[in-house]
């Protein structure tokens, strides 16, 4: 009998000598895990440029070892991935990593903006339904009803608004390629939303337009749950309000 | 059946328990008196013969801190990767 190894870390994940600095059970490893593995069957690791800004997802960064990865200010991610992929004539493959605050809050403008010039670029956003580095304050994504660190008695929609649906609003944008949303809950959704992530590279490497992923993941520490009952409250509460699936897949852009 | 054998890294473990929420078979188990370097409560792996080395704990792993071994008759070729696809 021979020992052979059928599942380590991707080739592309950056080990570091210490522990990630996530919290335990944040599910952000497992995103970056999934580009990572994404990256790694489509052969781009070493042609590859990660882009980050502030927040969790930022975190995520560190963790991927391609081409290069840059940190950016808050909510600049898709200037940044822009500024990038045409001062390079459009060569690398730029994936923006960004967090629902770092997309939808803060920079709603410069993904809207990024959507209708059509970038080639991928945008990758991890949905954790609040703001994770600063405390867990009310995110657009926030559900109704969801107790966070600013809405203690559950977010009132009078006073808070509704959550944000960010595939769904990308698919009538004409420059907008490849909308989903996946979930890393189970890992049935695992491998769908690894199909996603390579489909959305996919369009990048085929230069149709911009490609949008959402990724449904856990942040045990500010909902104040144990990570298993994370996955269950995702299950239960998360997916019945953001629909899992694929939004809009162009093969070409008129 | 096919038999396996997975090892946990104690320096990226941070005790989540999704290892042991996934494994279907019951192999990983957290016993409660075992901690990693940081403190964190440390799963182990008990159960050698009813592991098939399906990855599914390390697919789940947040911080990589798992790596799935699996056993093959000397000699044949390198099954197709499961991680794959």
């Amino acid at each position: 009998m021979e020992k052979i190894k059928v599942r380590g870390a991707p080739k592309s994940w950056q080990r570091s000598t210490s522990p990630l600095t996530i919290c335990p059970g944040c599910q952000h490893g497992v995103v970056a895990e999934l580009l990572c593995d994404a990256v790694d069957e489509l052969g781009i690791q070493g042609n590859t440029i990660v882009i980050s800004g502030i927040g969790c997802a930022g975190i995520d960064a560190f963790m991927v070892d391609m081409d290069a990865f840059i940190m950016c200010p808050h909510g600049r991610t898709c200037d940044v991935a822009t500024g990038i992929k045409r001062a390079l004539f459009g060569k690398p493959i730029v994936v923006a990593l960004q967090g629902d605050g770092d997309c939808i809050a803060i920079g709603a403008g410069s993904l809207i903006s990024a959507a209708l010039r059509g970038e080639k670029i991928t945008v990758i956003m991890a949905n954790n339904a609040n703001y994770g580095t600063t405390g867990g304050q009310l995110a657009p994504t926030t559900l109704l009803d969801q107790v966070t660190s600013t809405t203690p008695e559950g977010r009132d929609p009078g006073l808070a608004g509704y959550p944000a649906h960010v595939p769904e609003m990308l698919v009538p944008f004409r420059g907008v390629a490849y909308a989903a949303r996946g979930a890393v809950n189970t890992p049935a959704n695992y491998q769908r939303t690894k199909r996603y992530l390579k489909a959305a590279l996919q369009k990048q490497i085929d230069n149709i337009g911009l490609s949008f992923v959402e990724i449904l993941s856990a942040c045990p520490a500010n909902w104040h749950r144990t990570p298993v009952e994370c996955l269950k409250w995702i299950e239960e509460k998360m997916i019945p309000e953001y629909p899992l699936g694929e939004f809009k897949n162009a093969d070409r852009i008129d | 059946m096919t038999r396996g054998e997975i090892s946990i890294d104690e320096r990226y473990c941070l005790g989540c328990g999704y290892c042991v929420h996934f494994c279907a078979r019951g192999c990983i188990v957290i016993p409660g008196d075992r901690f990693t370097t940081m403190g964190y409560l440390l799963p182990v792996f008990i159960n050698l013969e009813r592991c098939n080395a399906c990855a599914v704990c390390a697919w789940m792993c947040p911080h990589q801190a798992i790596e799935v071994y699996k056993y093959v008759e000397s000699g044949q070729n390198e099954p197709e990767d499961i991680s794959s696809g």
